[in-house]
């Protein structure tokens, strides 16, 4: 296949702008699949990402064009993921990409992801078309947000397309402009083969399945391909495009789009940003950019059931095969019993996995506080990594602790930079510096990772409508003051509720976690006494009065059948408890160490 | 647990179990709905009482039909409500005779009806004796003249001792008051002058409920205001249950009273896990392992019996394991409690249950009968937090 007639392209857009729409629009408009499967949006593929409305993972689909010009042109639409958590995942994917379509919303204008998903596809060096979405809506302003387009984006706002992707007014001419505009990729069929993965994922038929961009040469099946970052060699088994479903073809070469089953057993042995080339004729450099990508929260996941133990360390296993990015180990706590150890990339994927586990796997869990993971140097001079804050030495073994921090970059319009650095404040922020660009600022701190893993994002968007967008990296460790909270239930420390803070913080964490705690403890038939420690020392109390009454007042003939009934479904509910000791702590009481 | 469709051959396809049944006839109508109330009930439109009239003869019938309907023997009646002393003499006689046509009814079966005061007066109940009525079950709720028109009472203080002594003088022995405690606006000394007022009539039985918002009473869609704290609630039960004791009745079931030798018969089969069949809309009843409910509504109740069909509406036939749970937690209702070895057949096996049981062991709030185990009167007050945990 010609290079001239494929184009790689994204769709990037705020949510709700409608990316998936347009992107089922494309698909039906091709024929690569017909409208009414398309509603569906076959893009959003799991049941979370259309519920959440987000894209956890990235896809592919190959859309085959025949243009104005009367050629047929091979269209790669390469779908990202939309969170910050998995902004890694998104630079791989653009990567993947010669250009990509920014979606506006005509009613609602630029907005926060419009211009983060704008600056990374320009740090990706992509070329961008602008396309006003919604231009059939009566609020729709088109020629306003025309003029946006050109004072913020730095991009020609007279050059944006302008179409309805519901129903379906100037979709063709943005399939033309796909063809027009974006440039064919570059590369050389004939070098060594280099090949980029951008995603993966597990099939129990044929194994990990690649997903790649060919930057050079040619792959076909008996190929032995290298994986560069780690050294393995595979023979490759099938080699084929997405349309949308996996179809094998008989060869990719430089500037396709498709996948790779090369027998793989885990996702872990080809991860996004790999370079794949070929063993016997490797090419020299790989891609820049790979990265291991780090869990950066921690959290113990406990069964509530004792029972479901093993069913839990096998669901682990099988999300894992798919996941690289998610790590666990078995641990044991005092109070939750056995559980694992897990490490995410942020809170959403936390939340994913947990989610995951719960309605695929059919499991009630626990998930207890997140925590990142803390340097420790001890008197005796050895370091520790801890990311379990009941692994905490005590304070007289301890000389040292190091919290790790992470660069930030924040994009904000200037009328909301006073509240962004009152957050900043608040969340133990060092300032870095500040730019202005237009009405815009961009502003870096440096943040303990701690104080922004939990809902730093969500309190970033609501305080600046929306409008902010956030980035981060790893930095390093930094000394820092730091305290260990403990809760006990009458008088007994639960560990699964410790957390680490810093010292300022730890009374208003602990008072706020106890009234919390309060609020969803049920009461029992005694007393239950809430106290937020530090050491021996109690900075914080509640209780929860002993329950008063709890009975049917009648029970006659026809009352009965509604009576079991009613226990029935309170003892579903109580299934959501955890004994802790003598007191029945629900399930939601772990996440409260977070929220509050 | 499917609720299905039960096909009334169905019904004749189930064996009782037990020798012996109890009978409940549900009496829908009412001249005016209480506030709290979330029975099935019915207004008295014109002509509805004659066809309900009409119609609980043929289920009676259709009941008798069943091929099993002449092995039982039926050892108590009960006229629940709505508000059964609504019919007149010769109307309940007449009912009571299509039974006794159609069942074995033992001599000495216990025959209750509900009544509200105002609708008894002494010639009504002195028809009711001679139909074979032997137990009156008084719905009084309070003694308070402010308070008994906001529940939605047409009676008033006086009206209920009236009725009372009607009861007495009409020849009724086995004589039940109804009251009601934290309601709104009724303190613990109000009540317990209630308790003390009714317990110097020197009945053979008391029943006092708490008063619950159960969804489908007005108050629990509307609201109601002046609602006493749990602390107070609480403190009338036990008022009430000191009162009740003084005067020497014992405190046999959660929210029932009785001086010895008067416990309520019939309601001793439901909390037993027995047996009992059901007639009139609404009604429910338990045969042969299998719970069923009549149609709700009055008038597709009376029109699938006059279409000659048994009106039943949904049935489920009860799992061992449910079973088990329902003896458990309808028998531990009760002071006399369950054997042993029904809680050891739930506990079998369920070492977290078995630690919960003995924690309310160790608080005294279950304790031994000699034959097994029985809630104490400060367990009856917890009991739903043990019985969510039994089933």
């Amino acid at each position: 296949m010609r290079l001239s007639r494929i184009r790689n392209f994204s769709i990037v857009a705020h949510i709700d702008h409608g990316k998936s729409t347009l992107a089922d629009r494309l698909l039906a408009l091709t024929g690569t699949m017909d409208a009414k499967k398309a509603v569906d949006q076959v893009l959003d593929s799991m049941d979370l990402e259309r519920e959440r409305g987000i894209t956890i993972k990235a896809h592919t689909v190959r859309l085959l064009y025949r243009a104005r010009d009367g050629q047929e042109y091979t269209l790669n639409l390469i779908d990202t993921p939309g969170h910050v958590d998995f902004s890694y995942e998104v630079s791989r994917a653009l990567a993947a990409c010669e250009g990509a379509l920014l979606i506006i919303d005509a009613a609602q204008g630029i907005e926060a992801q419009t211009l983060a998903n704008f600056y990374l596809a320009s740090d990706a060096n992509l070329t961008i078309i602008p396309v006003i979405n919604k231009i059939d809506l009566p609020a729709a302003d088109v020629e306003g947000t025309r003029a946006q387009i050109t004072e913020t984006l730095d991009l020609d706002g007279d050059e944006a397309l302008a179409m309805s992707a519901k129903h379906g007014t100037g979709v063709p001419e943005v399939l033309e402009a796909i063809v027009q505009r974006i440039p064919p990729p570059q590369g050389d069929p004939d070098a060594p083969l280099k090949a980029l993965v951008f995603d993966s994922f597990y099939d129990s038929y044929q194994g990990v399945v690649v997903h790649v961009r060919l930057q050079d040469g040619r792959v076909r099946p008996g190929t032995r391909i290298l994986l560069m970052s780690n050294g393995r060699t595979y023979d490759v088994q099938q080699v084929g495009v997405f349309s949308p479903d996996m179809r094998p073809v008989e060869e990719l070469s430089a500037g396709q789009v498709g996948y790779i089953t090369a027998a793989m057993k885990r996702v872990a042995d080809a991860k996004v940003g790999e370079t794949i080339t070929e063993a016997a004729r490797p090419t020299t450099a790989p891609f820049p950019g790979y990265r291991d990508a780090k869990p950066m929260v921690f959290a113990g996941l406990y069964p509530i059931e004792d029972t479901e133990y093993e069913a839990l360390r096998d669901a682990l296993e099988k999300l894992r095969l798919n996941d690289p990015a998610f790590t666990f180990e078995p641990e044991t706590s005092l109070a939750l019993g056995y559980g694992f150890r897990c490490g995410f990339l942020g809170m959403l994927h936390m939340e994913i996995v947990q989610e995951r586990l719960e309605r695929e796997f059919d499991l009630s869990l626990i998930v207890t506080a997140p925590s990142v993971q803390y340097r420790i140097l001890t008197t005796k001079g050895e370091v520790l990594d801890i990311d379990n804050p009941s692994k905490l030495p005590t304070p007289d073994k301890i000389e040292q602790m190091e919290e790790p921090y992470v660069r930030s970059s924040v994009f904000v319009p200037t009328e909301f930079m006073t509240a962004i650095y009152k957050l900043a404040q608040e969340k133990r922020g060092e300032h870095k510096s500040l730019e202005y660009h237009g009405k815009r600022v961009h502003i870096r701190f440096d943040f303990p990772l701690a104080e922004i893993v939990v809902d730093f994002y969500d309190k970033l968007k609501s305080i600046s409508k929306g409008y902010a967008s956030f980035d981060y990296e790893f930095a390093d460790f930094r000394p820092s003051d730091l305290v260990k909270l403990d809760i006990l239930l009458n008088g007994d420390p639960v560990d699964a509720l410790s957390v680490i803070v810093h010292r300022d913080k730890a009374y208003e964490k602990g008072k706020a976690l106890a009234e919390k705690l309060r609020a969803v403890i049920p009461r029992q038939l005694f007393e239950v006494a809430i106290q937020a420690a530090i050491g021996s020392r109690v900075i914080a109390r509640e209780t929860v009065k002993a329950m008063g009454k709890n009975v049917t007042a009648k029970c006659y003939g026809g009352d009965i059948t509604r009576k079991r009934k009613l226990l029935e479904r309170q003892k579903e509910g109580k299934k959501r408890m955890k004994q802790v000791g003598r007191v029945e702590v629900p399930q939601e009481a772990f996440l409260s160490v977070l929220k509050s | 647990m499917a609720i299905g469709q039960l096909h009334p051959v169905a019904l004749a396809g189930v064996e009782p179990g037990d020798a012996s049944l109890g009978f409940y006839v549900h009496v829908p109508f009412c001249a005016q709905r209480c506030g709290y109330c979330s029975f099935n009930t019915a207004a008295l439109e014109a002509g509805a009482m004659a066809r309900y009239l009409a119609a609980l003869p043929r289920e009676l019938d259709l009941l008798g039909d069943l091929p099993w309907a002449r092995r039982v023997r039926i050892a108590t009646v009960f006229f629940g409500g709505g508000t059964p002393s609504l019919l007149a003499p010769d109307e309940l006689a007449a009912v009571l005779d299509r039974l006794r046509a159609r069942f074995a009814v033992a001599p000495d079966a216990e025959v209750t009806v509900e009544c509200n005061p105002e609708s008894v007066a002494r010639a009504k109940l002195e028809g009711y004796r001679a139909a074979g009525v032997n137990r009156l079950s008084l719905g009084v709720q309070a003694l308070d003249d402010a308070l008994l028109p906001r529940l939605g009472r047409l009676h008033d203080a006086r009206g209920a001792r009236a009725a009372f002594a009607s009861a007495r003088e009409a020849g009724f022995g086995n004589v039940s008051v109804d009251l009601m405690y934290g309601l709104p606006g009724l303190d613990a000394d109000g009540f317990a002058r209630a308790v003390e007022a009714v317990l110097g009539w020197a009945p053979a039985h008391l029943s006092a409920y708490a008063l619950t918002l159960d969804a489908g009473s007005r108050w629990a869609a509307a609201g109601v205001a002046g609602l006493p704290p749990e602390e107070a609630v609480v403190e009338q039960y036990w008022r009430l249950a000191r009162a009740a004791a003084a005067r020497g009745f014992e405190h046999y079931e959660i929210s029932n009273y009785a001086r010895p030798g008067f416990r309520a018969r019939h309601n001793l089969i439901y909390w037993r896990a027995a047996e009992y069949l059901a007639a009139g809309p609404g009604a429910c009843g338990f045969v042969g392992g299998v719970r069923y409910a009549n149609v709700r509504a009055t008038p597709r109740w009376c029109e699938t019996l006059e279409q000659g069909t048994l009106p039943v509406d949904a049935s489920e036939t009860l799992t061992p394991r449910q079973r088990l749970a329902e003896r458990l937690i309808l028998g531990l209702r009760t002071a006399d409690g369950v054997p042993h070895a029904w809680l050891d057949e739930r506990l079998a096996g369920d070492t977290p249950l078995r630690r919960r049981v003995d924690a309310w062991r160790a608080r005294g709030l279950l304790g031994e009968t000699g034959s097994g185990v029985r809630l104490s009167e400060e367990g009856f007050l917890l009991s739903d937090a043990l019985f969510v945990e039994l089933l």
